[in-house]
């Protein structure tokens, strides 16, 4: 019950940030794409840096251990390709999973119906899954994490993505300063 | 514009200096629950059988890692299919994600019990080990002795699940007195990955 | 007709969901998400229509063995998303500006919305995660899958775009 409780409560925050942010609305998170609306890209690198680092410094000065973070599991194959399928139906619909609640809750019917798409994917996967069970599993890697990958330290990788992450988002302010 | 500025540079300053933070981990100093560990033996927790590990290998269950902490040499000569090898020695250095199912197991199950206890000490309290080690897999999931009086669905169940795994059911032979057999059987070759 | 109120600074909001994030990986160990939702309601839906079909394949039983999967954690956050997007929405007072422009939605539109849902849903069950619960729960903790995933999305999106210009005036 406690478990459900924070869900909910963790739920709601997540809604009213995505809905703050301008995420409930298709044209802008389409325009991402045509390199006239960066809102997607400044909060998702904005919001993966805060977490980021706060993981990083959180768990160095023992306010929790990140250790114990879930990190998911790395499928090559399955990831490529389904983030392939995934773009295409992004552009599509100018909605993602989450933000297609953001945008029902907002008065659209665009995300209701991109709901029902993701309903309906997911149940054709679900019936389909004996046939591709073997490509659903090909090339598992676990919980292969970037510095697992490089050898590199935990904070250089920090560092590194950090430094990335602030270069494209000025890249970003300096392009919207131009006129 | 300018606290937008502001947060970019906070930002780079803390990512930059974490490369000179250390490790990030907390150093390990949850040690031992004792009263957490009395629990999960009294209740039997702590354990799972050969057999239902092969049910689980069998369905797929989600999130389900089988390690195996004997040398990398036993496990290169025989080992559960789907299994990893994590030597004892390397075990506190794993990482385990707190929604997987670790099963532990050795040849004889006290290595396992052992690493149990260990990764208990580490916060790791989702992990399970097989008491008998890979002999009881041999014994009850690759060639089962068939109870005499089971039913015939029970047999055909354990059957099925021997069969899955490349073994055979013993028929009609009872448990432990076939030596023969069980130096038979460590000879097989592994069949991994099903 | 109000105007429609101009949203919050875009990297602001970025912060407060990384925060967001953060307070959920604290207190539950694992990230946010949101395709896991999709995908238990699913479950549950085939479970009620047909049990045999649900138990035959793995991918609706890896759903249906913990419990119901009606108030899973994962369906009880969605509904939390629900929630607060629209009391953020309505306090905002970019509800009913909202509504207005989505009234006349041109069956064209709505069946690129329904078109993408499905797309997304095949690419979010094979890549095991979507946009919240792959690439911003998973890259923050560094996983390269995460990564992969992110990659490939915008590689697709930027391919595709001027195709479906027609879509996005």
């Amino acid at each position: 019950m406690n478990d459900l409780l924070i869900a909910g409560g963790i739920g709601v925050a997540f809604g009213a940030a995505l809905e703050c942010a301008g995420l409930g609305d298709p044209p802008k998170l389409a325009g991402q794409f045509y390199l006239r609306d960066f809102t997607v890209l400044k909060v998702m690198l904005s919001a993966m840096l805060t977490a980021m680092l706060g993981a990083f410094w959180g768990g160095r000065l023992g306010l929790f251990d990140s250790a114990a973070f879930y990190v998911p599991d790395t499928y090559l194959l399955p990831q490529l390709v389904g983030g392939l399928i995934f773009g295409l139906g992004f552009v599509l619909s100018g909605l993602c999973p989450g933000t297609s609640c953001v945008a029902l809750a907002g008065g659209r019917i665009e995300g209701a119906a991109t709901m029902l798409g993701l309903l309906a994917g997911l149940l054709l996967v679900g019936l389909a899954f004996p046939a591709i069970e073997s490509f659903y599993r090909a090339t598992p890697y676990g919980p292969l994490t970037l510095q697992g990958l490089t050898g590199l330290p935990y904070g250089v990788v920090v560092a590194l993505v950090t430094v990335i992450a602030i270069s494209v988002l000025a890249w970003i302010a300096k392009r919207e300063a131009r006129p | 514009m300018k606290w937008v500025r502001q947060l970019g540079i906070s930002a780079l300053a803390l990512g930059l200096g974490a490369p000179f933070a250390g490790s990030s981990f907390r150093a390990p100093q949850r040690g031992l629950d004792l009263d957490s560990i009395a629990r999960a033996i009294d209740q039997g927790s702590d354990h799972v059988s050969a057999r239902q590990l092969a049910e689980w290998i069998r369905d797929r269950r989600p999130g389900l890692r089988v390690i195996d902490v004997r040398s990398p040499a036993e496990f290169r000569d025989d080992a559960i299919p789907t299994a990893e090898n994590v030597p004892i020695d390397q075990l506190a250095k794993s990482h385990f994600a707190p929604g997987q199912t670790i099963v532990l197991y050795s040849q004889e199950g006290a290595h396992a019990g052992q690493a149990w206890v260990m990764l208990h000490s580490l916060g790791v309290t989702q992990a399970v080990f097989v008491p008998g080690g890979l002999a009881d897999w041999r014994e009850e999931v690759l060639h089962p002795s068939l109870p005499a009086n089971a039913s015939t669905a029970e047999r055909a169940q354990i059957e099925a699940l021997s069969h899955y795994f490349g073994g055979s059911p013993r028929i009609g032979v009872e448990q432990g007195g076939d030596m023969a057999s069980a130096t038979q059987t460590g000879q097989r070759p592994r069949r991994r990955g099903c | 007709m109000r105007p429609l109120r101009s949203y919050a600074d875009p990297h602001l909001a970025g912060v407060c969901l990384g925060l967001v994030l953060l307070a959920c990986f604290a207190l539950t160990g694992q990230g946010l998400g949101a395709s896991g939702a999709f995908a238990s309601v699913a479950s549950g839906v085939i479970s009620n229509v047909s049990p045999e079909t649900a138990a035959h394949s793995a991918y609706f039983r890896s759903y249906l063995q913990d419990g119901s999967p009606w108030t899973a954690w994962i369906v009880v956050e969605i509904v939390g998303v629900l929630i607060g997007a629209a009391v953020s929405a309505a306090l905002a007072g970019r509800t009913r500006s909202m509504f207005v422009r989505a009234a006349r939605p041109s069956a064209g539109k709505l069946f690129a919305s329904v078109a993408g849902g499905i797309l997304m849903g095949i690419g979010a069950a094979l890549a095991r995660g979507c946009t919240s619960g792959l690439a911003l729960s998973g890259g923050a903790v560094l996983s390269v899958g995460a990564w992969i995933f992110m990659g490939t999305l915008f590689l697709a999106g930027f391919v595709a775009a001027p195709l479906v210009r027609r879509l996005w005036p």
